[in-house]
């Protein structure tokens, strides 16, 4: 625990910006969380759980319909729990505790019935209607089917960011993932979002994730 | 300046420190609008009770009852006798506790060392010191449910290294992977006979011939390949080659101009004269455009020091110099200017690679020391 700390203190002397500094400390603190965990610490595990189920909730809300996202989330914790001992990195918890959750949405998406699968076919004057219309409930469940159609690398990052209401830098600290992936997926998730629910005629043609 | 220029210039300044990113800037409406809008997707379902685990101070009260003892005992010795057979007839780590990779098998036969593994008997392990070569036909996937996933293609030999808890290497000596790792920036490090490359995050294509050289591909995230202190940072989208001897060329974005990314190949690795090399320098500047800040910016130390002011005032016209940092600072290469210019444009910051950088740049590569 205390090299984690003493790095973060080096590097907040060698002047490489309090955002970095704080992200070590953050992982320092969920180190401890996770040893406590593994430990039989309840209290400790529920600490990361209301550190990580925005996470979570909005990996799973990307990936499986709404209405089994929450007993999905409870699923990864259960999960994460008992394998708890298997990690090998208690710093990496959020990217691990994600990866888990990525691979429960896939099993649901296999296992689940076509009907309740995700792909939600509207036509664009469907959507257009809804979108502008006065039902909130119809309009919002319209958006998230259109940010579904996104690419995995955009539809993630932008639910986290407009359900789950974390910024930019939390996703990419929650999730291990660099704030530079996570800041151009932002960008250009929203682009493509916007344009799916533009109502203008010409829609601009969509761009893909860079590969 | 082209449309695609504008497009470019549009795109940075859009990724700048705004509303979408992390609330700063003015507030933009239509993004007020969606959050309220999908607020109703939240969760409000309150923390559930969990299991409790088995506390692992309990183990020790069952020592109290002598059947527990006696059987420990026994379970000791018959575990005893079996470890001291596995490390008499089979000096290899264990397949399903050992650090490794998962490997599955894609298409094909590949070989786990000299051993043959098939799609029928499920997942196998990549231990380390252990080797994994494709053919020419088979393929296979690696995972480690902490690291990430390494598709592998046919045609591929590379071997497992490291696993760590700080570093996971592994050293590719011929053949393509793709990556797609989850760990923290800078823990997966991938050894080439040219270079080495570390993760800073998603995902990247690795490509080496039977040549030593090297090219990676970013996809998502960016990626550092160095050698002997010649560094090079390759955002998604963009591409760096990397020959033996000459270590990490200068990246550059795929959709550059074919002239421009010729013109850098030959400057890179085969103008024999510092007249062709100026020559080619020309070309490049001049097919330069917004995005190729990143290949000019690697320029400025790679080029002569008389043509430095030229790639200088090239990329001044593209990404003007943030406070604090000076025209004398760059040209006399100095590295927090150096970074700091690199931090104004948009890709990803810097400091991430040189705080990761510190933890691995110590050790020399085994496929490079070779």
């Amino acid at each position: 625990m205390g090299s984690g700390l003493e790095e973060g203190f080096e590097m907040l002397t060698a002047g490489l910006g309090g955002q970095l500094v704080g992200e070590q400390l953050e992982l320092s603190e969920d180190a401890g969380l996770v040893c406590a965990a593994r430990d039989g610490d309840r209290a400790a595990f529920g600490r990361l759980y209301d550190r990580y189920a925005r996470m979570v909730h909005g990996i799973m809300l990307a990936k499986a319909p709404f209405t089994a996202v929450d007993d999905l989330v409870q699923d990864v914790f259960v999960l994460a729990l008992r394998r708890l001992s298997t990690l090998r990195e208690a710093g990496s918890f959020g990217a691990w505790l994600a990866a888990i959750a990525r691979n429960l949405a896939k099993d649901h998406h296999r296992r689940s019935a076509p009907e309740e699968q995700l792909a939600v076919d509207v036509s664009e004057e469907e959507m257009e209607m809804r979108v502008s219309g006065g039902d909130q409930e119809a309009s919002a469940n319209l958006v998230l089917d259109a940010i579904k159609t996104l690419p995995d690398a955009y539809r993630e990052p932008l639910i986290l960011r407009l359900v789950e209401g974390m910024t930019g830098p939390e996703i990419a600290r929650r999730t291990g993932l660099t704030a530079g992936s996570v800041r151009v997926n932002l960008h250009r998730g929203m682009q493509q979002l916007r344009a799916l629910l533009s109502p203008s005629p010409g829609r601009p043609g969509q761009e893909g994730p860079k590969s | 300046m082209s449309a695609g220029n504008n497009q470019a210039k549009k795109e940075v300044h859009a990724m700048g420190n705004d509303y979408l990113w992390d609330r700063s800037g003015e507030p933009d409406p239509e993004i007020q609008r969606l959050e309220a809008l999908l607020e109703r997707f939240q969760s409000h379902r309150p923390r559930p009770a969990f299991p409790e685990l088995a506390p692992a101070t309990r183990w020790w009260m069952m020592l109290r009852q002598p059947r527990w003892v006696l059987g420990l005992a026994a379970v000791a010795v018959v575990a005893a006798v079996c470890v001291t057979t596995v490390l008499v007839y089979e000096r290899k780590p264990n397949r399903d506790t050992a650090a490794g990779w998962d490997v599955s098998v894609m298409e094909g036969t590949p070989r786990l060392g000299r051993k043959a593994v098939s799609e029928k008997e499920g997942k196998s392990r990549l231990g380390v010191g252990q080797t994994l070569e494709t053919g020419p036909q088979a393929r296979a996937r690696l995972r480690d449910e902490e690291v990430g996933q390494i598709e592998v293609d046919p045609g591929t030999r590379l071997r497992l290294l490291d696993m760590g808890s700080g570093l996971k290497r592994i050293a590719l000596d011929l053949g393509t992977i793709h990556t797609f790792i989850w760990a923290p920036p800078g823990q997966f490090v991938v050894d080439t006979p040219s270079a080495m490359t570390v993760d800073l995050g998603c995902a990247y294509t690795l490509k080496v011939d039977d040549t030593g050289a090297g090219l990676v591909r970013t996809s998502l995230g960016w990626v550092g390949f160095k050698l002997n202190g010649r560094e090079s940072f390759i955002p998604a989208g963009a591409a760096c080659l990397t020959k033996p001897k000459a270590g990490p060329g200068t990246p550059y974005f795929e959709d550059a101009p074919s002239d421009f990314r010729s013109a850098l190949t030959r400057f890179d690795f085969e103008d024999p004269t510092p007249q062709q090399r100026v020559a080619d320098l020309g070309i490049v500047l001049a097919q330069a455009r917004q995005r190729d800040a990143l290949t000019l910016w690697h320029l400025l130390s790679r080029v002569d020091e008389p043509q430095r002011a030229q790639v200088f005032n090239r990329l001044v016209e593209f990404v003007p110099l943030p406070s604090g940092v000076t025209q004398a600072g760059i040209l006399r290469l100095d590295q927090p200017m150096l970074d700091q210019w690199w931090n104004s444009f948009g890709f990803d910051d810097i400091s991430v690679w040189r705080y990761w950088e510190r933890s691995w740049s110590g050790a020399t590569p085994p496929a490079i020391a070779k």
